[in-house]
């Protein structure tokens, strides 16, 4: 935080800790009751057996997920609304998490479940995640090698929105010919899911993303150039090209691994990074881009604990909870400060 | 509670005269037969899910007999039927326990159908696919020319495509089998075959030798007076488990068996969506696991979900599915034929849960996970 105002510091710092006492509270607040002293012993290995595995086994994994996959899919969405200069895009805009959904509804789809489940179990826990890879993958491939025919940025944000569209209507025909378990198994999926990820999946998941928040990272001084216009960074020599493709393939990759392994978390792209400049005040890519990864973490893992309805027992999707609890919060954000548009 | 002392009632002394009283339906609550003047009456209730107070009404009479004042043609099925189209595997194993698959001229997605004779007739053009709920083909469906078509409902018929029918000429009988909470009201519904086929003798006799068998053997266990040990019941699917209430199909077979369903305090009309934290919570004390998805072997299950893995229930290998009897298309007869046999799968529960009561019996529709 060298050089910048102690205001900027201070919310840094608070949202820092923000991030960690939300990420201590879905450790304490699960579906089960569990008093805070068990949680903690069996966080140090020293509770009960069964609370052991509540605790590393479920809690764990799932607000280290929140954490990681709320800051990803932030990000990707600020790459994306700086790129096309659109405050409306979001990491699914150029069909990258269609592409994950095609993936997985050709697996969950088309094979019979009989088949995927005697098809050696080796394969299964990573099937899925596979084949939103690929999928997530093979968009990002058509998406760049438009991006670097096309000069004009706005023709790629439709042809990635047409390709969104054609992809949504190839699996709705694939839906339309599958039997129920099937459907609810990929209904399922494109609710959201942070619960049933391995360590060593959340390892993929944590590397994959870094080295997309990595690569974005490095692009904050171009992006910034970005803000006033494709001509402007020309003349300050960023090559677009080339800019471009670096930031396209940071936002799909960041997108295609939370997808792959958490399906489709919709909105948390979209409306964070709007939180994060009005808490910030400031379009400078430098302060936004923590920011903006500190405020997805804080919004997923605040999702995460409404979601398991601390208690209960029961759960309801993790999407719709964002969504949910995210529009009004954004809303009145938006309401208070007379609209967004001028920051573009 | 109130099926079971009726079923009680039935099952011992309960006499073949029975069957002769207007109202004469044992277990089943979604349908009554009255023996009219001539003809009888088939009240069908809440054949779909949340239809709260539904009655559809048949009127089955024989061949060439008048219709009965102040009923619409429409109403009217003429017995004993010709042509059948089912639209569910049960329908087909209530055919196949009466012999009367001759009259299937259409089945939905034979691709899941078990039996081997229909399958065989399906391949030969004997029997037509019809299609599936929300894709059906309609043509295909008026060019048979059924005498009745037998339904199951999701939802309301407007909302499938089966609510169309009527109005081509087809006579769409919703059948509820699959809504009936005991194994035994399921089974009733080969009553309402037997009539529709002229096999009624046939299809009464068949319900009170399984419906004796089953009580026979539920009151056995009972006597026994078994320690109950926890059965778990189902899988997870991501981070949600879908929890079937204690008044279910399988959660009955489960009382009936001597066994302590894991959530038999809830009593809900479907299934309820659970955390998986929750239910793993509560299954750490189940000593037996069923019907756990389509897992083949502990593997899959390890694979599908890891934490599952740590259950001690998953440790100990007593983990059964019911895919015993599947063909390689997916067909499966816990689905079809199970319903017809439920003595025969509460023979599977009794003696998996309590093996010491039947200890020659092998099972049927059952397998045990490696």
């Amino acid at each position: 935080m060298k050089g910048r105002s102690p205001r900027l510091t201070l919310t840094m710092a608070g949202l820092i800790l923000l991030v960690a006492l939300l990420f201590v509270a879905d450790l304490l607040i699960g579906s089960t009751r569990m008093d805070a002293a068990e949680v903690l012993r069996s966080l140090f290995g020293n509770g009960t057996p069964g609370g052991e595995i509540i605790v590393t086994q479920f809690r764990l994994p799932k607000a280290i997920t929140a954490l990681i996959a709320g800051a990803a899919m932030s990000v990707s969405g600020l790459l994306m609304q700086t790129l096309f200069r659109n405050p409306l895009a979001g990491p699914d805009v150029l069909g990258v998490s269609s592409g994950a959904g095609l993936g997985v509804a050709l697996t969950v789809l088309t094979l019979t479940p009989v088949f995927t489940l005697s098809a050696g179990s080796a394969m299964q826990g990573w099937g899925i995640i596979l084949a939103a890879w690929a999928g997530a993958g093979a968009v990002m491939i058509i998406i760049m090698a438009v991006s670097a025919r096309m000069r004009d940025i706005m023709t790629v944000l439709i042809i990635g929105l047409l390709l969104a569209s054609a992809i949504s209507a190839v699996v709705s025909l694939m839906q339309y010919f599958s039997n129920e378990a099937m459907l609810r198994t990929y209904v399922i999926w494109t609710m959201g899911n942070l619960g049933n990820i391995s360590y060593p999946q959340i390892r993929a998941l944590a590397l994959s993303t870094a080295a997309g928040l990595i690569i974005a990272f490095l692009m904050v001084k171009p992006l910034n150039a970005m803000l006033l216009g494709e001509t402007f960074s020309r003349t300050v020599g960023v090559r677009m090209k080339r800019t471009r493709a670096i930031l396209l393939a940071s936002a799909s990759i960041l997108a295609g691994s939370v997808t792959a392994f958490c399906g489709p978390l919709a909105f948390i792209g979209v409306a964070v990074p709007h939180i994060g400049r009005l808490i910030f005040g400031t379009t400078d890519h430098r302060t936004l881009m923590p920011g903006v990864a500190l405020c997805g973490s804080a919004v997923l893992l605040l999702s995460d604990i409404i979601s398991t309805m601390p208690g209960g027992g029961h759960i309801i999707p993790v999407n719709t909870v964002t969504s949910l609890t995210g529009i009004p919060v954004v809303l009145w954000i938006i309401l208070g400060r007379n609209g967004i548009g001028r920051r573009f | 509670m109130a099926v079971t002392v009726l079923l009680w009632s039935c099952g011992h002394g309960g006499s073949p005269s029975n069957l002769t009283e207007t109202v004469t339906a044992y277990a089943a609550d979604r349908f009554t037969l009255e023996e009219m003047n001539g003809y009888t009456k088939l009240t069908v209730r809440d054949p779909w899910q949340n239809a709260h107070g539904t009655e559809l009404y048949w009127y089955l009479l024989p061949h060439g007999a008048a219709v009965p004042e102040g009923v619409e043609e429409e109403q009217v099925i003429r017995i004993p039927v010709r042509r059948i189209i089912c639209m569910s595997t049960t329908h087909l194993a209530m055919l196949r326990a009466l012999d009367a698959t001759d009259l299937l001229v259409g089945v939905s997605g034979p691709v899941l159908v078990y039996d081997s004779l229909i399958l065989d007739a399906v391949s030969r053009g004997k029997i037509m696919d019809v299609g599936y709920e929300g894709n059906l083909n309609n043509e295909l469906i008026v060019t048979l020319k059924p005498d009745v078509l037998i339904a199951y409902g999701v939802a309301e018929p407007a909302a499938g495509n089966t609510g169309r029918l009527p109005a081509l000429g087809v006579k769409v009988l919703y059948n509820a089998d699959y809504l009936e909470e005991h194994p035994l009201a399921r089974c009733e519904w080969i009553r309402v075959f037997g009539l529709l086929t002229g096999r009624e003798a046939r299809a009464d006799s068949l319900f009170r030798e399984v419906s004796e068998a089953y009580l026979g053997l539920a009151e056995k266990v009972r006597n026994g007076n078994p320690v109950r040990p926890d059965v778990l019941l189902g899988s997870p699917w991501e981070d949600v488990w879908y929890v079937s209430p204690a008044n279910s199909y399988t959660g009955r077979l489960i009382e009936d068996a001597g066994g302590l369903y894991l959530f038999s305090d809830l009593s809900e009309a479907h299934s309820v969506p659970f955390s998986v934290e929750a239910v793993f919570e509560r299954a750490t004390g189940a000593e037996i696991w069923l019907n756990p998805g389509t897992a083949e072997s502990l593997a899959d299950i390890g694979a599908a979900d890891h934490r599952m893995t740590r259950l001690p229930v998953y440790t100990s290998g007593r983990v059964w599915n019911n895919r015993n009897r599947m063909t390689p298309g997916g067909g499966n007869d816990y689905w079809e034929g199970a319903v017809v046999r439920p003595d025969l799968l509460l023979m599977d529960f009794v003696s998996i849960i309590h093996p010491e009561l039947l200890p020659e019996h092998r099972h049927y529709y059952y397998k045990r996970l490696q």
